[in-house]
């Protein structure tokens, strides 16, 4: 019973780590479907978008503020009005920034006659080789899993949990991700994989295909979950797999996917061409 | 009581930083695990069963949040808390060079626990390239953020000890 009180700390430990093997070989074969994980992504979304938004004023402070500090000593007074007025224009240009995007993503989603909800992202993935991000919109705002996330340039993930107000997107860029796409130029048809590094590879590309640096890396359509023809990448590199059956390429995302703020979320599939959204 | 919730919100706030601010303050060129920091801390000073059930928490907090399989933050916090509890056993672990050196070993040890269980349970390729580019990084920065989040727990602490006092 002493042994027992005396190594407590390190049975604990030990029952928690076995827990969390129990957990673990439970959950990777059912992605993301634990309920505790959707109300934690529930709770924390306020939270997150507060702060968001005090980086995002913090950053305009810093661009357009501090940067001023050396001309303001020269003349307080005018130096004074003049950060009024900066913090302003940064307030509007900031707003005028984000109707361009708006509006860039608004006509990509009608050029691909997609209906689509707009989002921001609120959060990032707190691991390196995880690529996930939180947008501000849920299943109340007609957001559904499995949801094909895209920017003005392209694809940038699909969603893999939702919650009434937020969601959690999987990156491209994942090392679960897999999206179906094909070579626009030569039509070659392969699986463009994310990696730990963050690195895209399209893979099962046959040998025979013509395939080139520079070719642009679109979405097939075949998997139901993106509509077809949304840019993907670009391929920089191309070499043939281990035993020299397939080819394999590198693919740099269209998207600077740690840059992007604003995404399309196509909330259904898409309509066929020529018909009307309705 | 005081304490529990004290840490909880400190380790929200950490989540916070960690998914918010930094990405955006860093470009997502690295991302210091401040959670393992608080982990560390634990270890070091709450011998106890809390201490052990707090690592845990932190690993399942990450865990929901990040996208990532549940259970996988959850084992590298928990083998991070009791490989530096019993370290600080047997070893003098109370300065701020030894604490450093301690988050960065955790930074490792969970890392490579956490590349190890994804071996074991899922597919996936890249893992060892991965290691050297990011693993290192990450454990330079947490180090290097230690004290600094050590100082904000320690006053907590002691705001707690002199609150129940």
């Amino acid at each position: 019973m002493s042994f027992v009180r005396r190594n407590r700390v390190v049975i604990v430990s030990g029952t928690l780590l076995l827990l969390s093997l129990v957990l673990l070989s439970k959950y990777s074969r059912v992605e993301n479907a634990d309920p505790i994980a959707g109300a934690v992504l529930e709770v924390m979304r306020p939270l997150q978008v507060a702060a968001s938004a005090a980086v995002d004023a913090a950053t305009g402070i810093w661009g357009g503020y501090i940067a001023l500090v050396g001309v303001r000593r020269e003349n307080e007074r005018l130096q004074h009005r003049i950060a009024e007025l900066e913090q302003q224009l940064i307030r509007t240009s900031e707003l005028r920034a984000m109707e361009r995007r708006l509006d860039q993503l608004l006509e990509f989603g009608t050029a691909f006659q997609l209906r689509a909800e707009a989002a921001q992202i609120i959060g990032r993935d707190p691991l390196p080789w995880s690529g996930t991000v939180t947008i501000n919109k849920g299943s109340g705002d007609g957001v559904v899993k499995d949801a094909a996330v895209v920017a003005r340039s392209g694809v940038v993930g699909k969603t893999i949990a939702t919650s009434s107000h937020s969601a959690r997107v999987q990156l491209i860029t994942d090392h679960n991700s897999g999206i179906d796409a094909i070579i626009q130029r030569s039509r070659a048809r392969g699986i463009v994989k994310g990696g730990v590094d963050g690195r895209l590879v399209m893979k099962y590309l046959d040998r025979e295909d013509s395939v080139i640096p520079g070719d642009l890396v679109v979405t097939s359509g075949l998997a139901g979950v993106f509509p077809k023809g949304i840019p993907i990448g670009e391929v920089v590199r191309v070499w043939s797999d281990s035993r020299g059956l397939m080819q394999e390429a590198e693919v740099i995302a269209v998207v600077p996917l740690n840059r992007v703020e604003e995404v399309l979320v196509l909330k259904a599939a898409p309509l066929p061409t020529g018909m009307e959204p309705g | 009581m005081k304490a529990v919730i004290l840490f909880s919100l400190l380790a929200v706030a950490a989540l916070l930083l960690q998914t918010t601010v930094l990405p955006q303050a860093l470009a997502g060129s690295a991302s210091p695990d401040l959670l393992l920091i608080v982990c560390v801390y634990l270890a070091l000073r709450r011998h106890s069963v809390g201490g052990a059930l707090g690592a845990f928490g932190l690993g399942y907090l990450q865990d929901a949040f990040s996208g990532s399989v549940i259970g996988l933050n959850a084992f590298g916090m928990s083998l991070v808390y009791a490989v530096i509890y019993l370290t600080s056993r047997r070893l003098w672990v109370e300065n701020t060079i030894s604490r450093v050196v301690a988050v960065f070993l955790a930074s490792l040890v969970k890392t490579s626990a956490i590349l190890v269980v994804v071996a074991v349970f899922m597919s996936v390729e890249g893992l060892g390239s991965t290691f050297f580019s990011y693993v290192l990084a990450d454990a330079l920065l947490a180090a290097a953020l230690s004290p600094a989040v050590f100082a904000v727990l320690s006053r907590t602490q002691l705001l707690t000890v002199t609150e129940e006092a």
